[in-house]
């Protein structure tokens, strides 16, 4: 059977969201996943900000999700072209098998800034360089390490690594990394309770509910240091740490000190898969995000009808915030398969 | 501006038909140097490259120290276009760190600014009836040594090895900041890696030394030295860039500026003079060479006759690491023959 | 967005009172009053030129550069003298300035006096000494016409550098720096004459630095 009601292009969290509320309500859908495995970045995840939500708990959530009736995961596919013809969508996979749905949801999430874009911070250089997410699957193994195998004496959290940054081409903010830099410090100092721990940031955006109370929670409880200054540059030093040098702006002088780990806060970019089929249907936005119809009034649809959009393939999110999204585009998924009018 | 990888950064270098600009520091600080370099690209490299009498300063050292205005400056750089163009050449080849850094500069801004262009033409046309065409390739000297390393090698009498111990000398690199600062993308390498000065140490012989304040300015800084109130700045800067690479224990500097390379030989003086501390083991100093001095060695040319004589730390140390032969008697003999007394000797820094 | 990374590399703010940060906020208000103490004070000349600052900036700023037009601004509005910083562009001027217009060179070895560069040594004195027969043994042609390192620029040559500067305003560039420097010299009780040899005033803006920096 190749053909259904809806295609969901990526079997992450909104991809899976959107596919559980469109099968209670007794849409068929077929879920492409070009992976092996489902759930996309929140397989990173150990614990989610801001109240420590552990990840698998969710992972569980969506896993029993998926196994509604009404879905059909495909794993492994991935998809190649998509178009449209008078009345239905056609999806072409990777393999080369062809589909047919009457409405397709883009839900091809985000990939993470490549951080040796940044030479000067000496990612894949120097050792002890290393991204959020390479930290957090550290946490995930209890093992927080310096390349050398010791115990880290100082670790250094790096915000807008990837964003805010016309050098890389990225003007915009990633909305995640400053909520997340405080998680991962609170994180190094429950396995590590003597480690120094410095988050860099220009602005601490704490912009969503509890945010604020973990940050100072942060710096009450787990005495992490926070210093307004964006670091420039980062040199080895002869006795094999890291020498970081950036300005402390709120006291006007530069700053430089030795640090054994040093995690880059990588921003959220578009994902390839995200990039081409946006590209495809004509709906590739600013930075390669696909753009939806309207930001505050059609945020699910596109100018292509029969096509939606749920999640981090149209720009940075939260989780919560991805999760209702998705859920609000099975709502006009159902409105459109139904042809309730406006 | 996009993403590109640091390593996919390409400095273009013509392959031949060269028209050489001379430095004002280099020419003065290490005369041997522009010498030698000119015999290799004629001699050994078997290009063609002119060294036009008519040519003078590009002023660059007088616009960023703020006497010469920007107008004057772009004026002065084009007559040294124009002079290139009546001589038939395309490909500018400017010795000087900071002219070739001005010169791209200056044709940056008449990309973005047509009506600076035209502007200056005009200025041009009124003080000396000349004309000028933009060159169609700024290539800085050691790029040219770069490009024809592995030629080069071939060539080379020595290595960078030190014959006692058989292993590879450790060599600190330091570029100069006008070279790969102001156009990160049009360099090998870019800011951060730049490639010109590694290529050279890696393809004949020796290791590469990182330390924390590679990148850092040597401390020029125009305005600061030229003036003696202010020339603690500059000796401050080379003094941290030593403090930081004393403890890797590096063989010699290496540089592709000759102002760098001055200051870090006459600051490792001073410091010595004023408060007794070198950064080698022998009270000696840590030799600093420019690459066309560097590349003359290697390929066997006479280290007085380079100009090595002209250093204040001393590079004998390092000749006899090499292997490389020197006669001490010609040290100090002139032109015409003629024995000269020698120079005094420092208190602290031994000679 | 006053993120500090041009500030957190820059060899002026390490070693001076200096924050190139800053810099550009005061000229991000466009505060009329701020910018003019900017231009009266010391801080815009303790930039080195390095341009450090372009390589990381992520809005694409270039303070060094901003900082190069602040220079001249306060120039040209003739505030330079108003701080101990600005009126050393005399000593500048007098020096390198006029070894361009005079000789073609910036600096040449015959302008790198001993007793005004006692940092550069006792071989460079040597050198300094025995100019022609050093410089030659290394295939210069010191000061003689002909090509060749450190030659002599001919006189075809240098009236066409001159008249640039005439031309461009360059040459009145150089007089007002020297007018203004009158005027404070006078102010300051210091003598100033055409060379420099024996001018008051010049040492004053070259060699003296007072204690509060």
């Amino acid at each position: 059977m190749k053909k259904t009601d809806v295609i969901i292009i990526g079997g992450g969290p909104a991809g899976i969201e959107a596919a559980y509320d469109l099968a209670r309500n007794d849409v068929q859908v077929f879920l492409f996943e070009k992976e092996d495995e489902l759930f996309g970045h929140m397989n990173i995840a150990a614990t989610l900000f801001p109240n420590f939500q552990d990840a698998s708990e969710i992972r569980s959530l969506l896993l029993q999700k998926t196994k509604h009736n009404n879905i059909k995961i495909f794993k492994n596919t991935g998809v190649a072209k998509v178009h449209k013809d008078d009345k239905d969508w056609h999806v072409q996979t990777e393999k080369g098998e062809e589909y047919t749905a009457k409405a397709v949801l883009l839900a091809s999430g985000f990939k993470t800034f490549d951080a040796k874009y940044k030479e000067e911070l000496g990612y894949g250089i120097y050792k002890g360089v290393i991204t959020s997410v390479e930290f957090e699957e550290m946490y995930k193994e209890g093992k927080i390490l310096t390349p050398y195998e010791k115990k880290p004496q100082r670790i250094a959290f790096l915000n807008c690594v990837g964003s805010r940054d016309e050098k890389v081409g990225n003007h915009y903010c990633s909305r995640v990394c400053c909520i997340n830099a405080v998680k991962l410090s609170i994180e190094a100092k429950k396995l590590l309770p003597d480690v120094e721990a410095y988050c860099f940031y220009m602005d601490i955006r704490m912009s969503g509910q509890f945010y604020e109370e973990l940050y100072r929670k942060s710096q009450e409880d787990y005495n992490v240091n926070y210093i307004r200054g964006r670091i420039s540059e980062v040199s080895p030093t002869i006795d094999n740490r890291l020498q970081i040098k950036c300005e402390d702006t709120l006291s006007q002088t530069p700053l430089k000190m030795s640090v054994d780990l040093l995690v880059l806060m990588i921003g959220i970019e578009a994902s390839e898969g995200t990039s081409m089929i946006a590209k495809q249907v004509g709906i590739n936005g600013e930075y390669s995000f696909a753009k939806s119809l309207s930001l505050h009034s059609a945020d699910n649809k596109t100018k292509n009808e029969g096509f939606f959009l749920a999640g981090t393939c149209k720009r940075p999110l939260t989780m919560p915030e991805t999760m209702a999204d998705a859920r609000a585009a099975a709502l006009e998924i159902g409105y459109y398969l139904k042809g309730v009018p406006e | 501006m996009s993403k590109q990888y640091w390593k996919d950064y390409q400095s273009a270098v013509a392959d031949d038909n060269y028209y050489y600009e001379r430095s004002c520091i280099r020419q003065s600080f290490f005369t041997g140097s522009e010498e030698i370099f000119l015999k290799i690209v004629k001699d050994i490299l078997k290009k063609d490259i002119v060294d036009d009498m008519n040519l003078h300063t590009c002023s660059g050292i007088g616009y960023y120290s703020g006497v010469v205005p920007l107008d004057t400056t772009m004026t002065v750089v084009a007559r040294l276009f124009a002079l290139m163009t009546e001589a038939g050449y395309k490909n500018f080849v400017p010795s000087c760190i900071t002219s070739f850094g001005l010169v791209n500069e200056m044709v940056d801004m008449w990309h973005h600014f047509p009506e600076k262009l035209e502007e200056i033409k005009g200025y041009l046309k009124e003080a000396t009836g000349k004309d000028f065409k933009m060159p169609e390739n700024i290539a800085h000297p050691c790029d040219i040594i770069y490009k024809n390393r592995k030629a080069l090698k071939d060539k080379m009498k020595y290595s960078l090895t030190n014959v006692r111990t058989g292993k590879p000398l450790k060599v600190v690199e330091h570029i100069g900041c006008h070279y790969a600062k102001i156009f990160p993308r049009h360099v090998k390498g870019g800011a951060e890696f730049p490639q010109v000065l590694v290529g050279m140490i890696e393809e004949w012989g020796g290791e590469v030394v990182d330390y924390p304040e590679r990148r850092h300015c040597c401390g020029f800084g125009f305005s600061q030295y030229l003036v003696l109130a202010n020339r603690g700045y500059s000796a401050a800067n080379s003094k941290k860039k030593f403090e930081s690479m004393q403890p890797f224990k590096p063989d010699f500097i290496l540089t592709n500026c000759p102002g760098c390379n001055m200051f870090m030989d006459r600051w490792q003086y001073t410091i010595a003079e004023t408060e007794g501390i070198t950064y080698d083991d022998e009270k000696r100093g840590i030799p600093v060479l420019t690459y066309e001095e560097l590349t003359g060695l290697l390929l066997g040319y006479n280290p007085w006759d380079l100009g090595l004589q002209v250093h204040q730390v001393q590079v004998e140390p390092l000749l006899e690491k090499m292997g490389i032969e020197y006669n001490p008697k010609d040290k100090y003999v002139g032109k015409t023959g003629k024995q000269l007394t020698e120079p005094e000797k420092p208190m602290n820094l031994k000679v | 967005m006053n993120c500090g990374v041009c500030t957190a590399i820059c060899p002026a703010a390490e070693f001076y009172d200096y924050d190139p940060r800053d810099i550009c906020n005061v000229l991000m208000s466009k505060d009329e009053e701020k910018i003019e103490d900017l231009l009266k004070g010391d801080k815009i000349w303790h930039c080195g030129q390095c341009l450090s600052c372009k390589t990381r900036c992520p809005r694409g700023n270039v303070p060094g550069l901003l900082v190069s037009l602040l220079r001249e601004v306060s120039i040209r509005v003739g505030l330079f003298t108003e701080s101990e910083e600005g009126r050393r562009q005399y000593a500048i001027k007098k020096t390198l300035g006029e070894n361009i217009i005079n000789s073609g060179y910036c600096v040449h070895v015959m302008h790198v006096k001993p007793h005004l560069h006692p940092e550069q040594g006792p071989v460079w004195k040597w050198y300094f000494d025995n100019a022609e027969e050093v410089a030659d043994r290394q295939g210069g042609n010191y000061n003689k016409e002909g090509s060749g390192a450190l030659r002599k620029i001919n006189d075809v040559n240098l009236k066409d550098l001159r008249k640039i500067f005439e031309v461009t305003g360059g040459k009145d560039f150089y007089d007002h720096i020297d007018k203004l420097s009158k005027v404070k010299a006078v102010q300051l009780k210091k003598n100033i004459t055409d060379n420099i040899d024996d001018n008051e005033y010049f040492y004053h803006v070259y060699r003296d630095k007072s204690q509060k920096q």
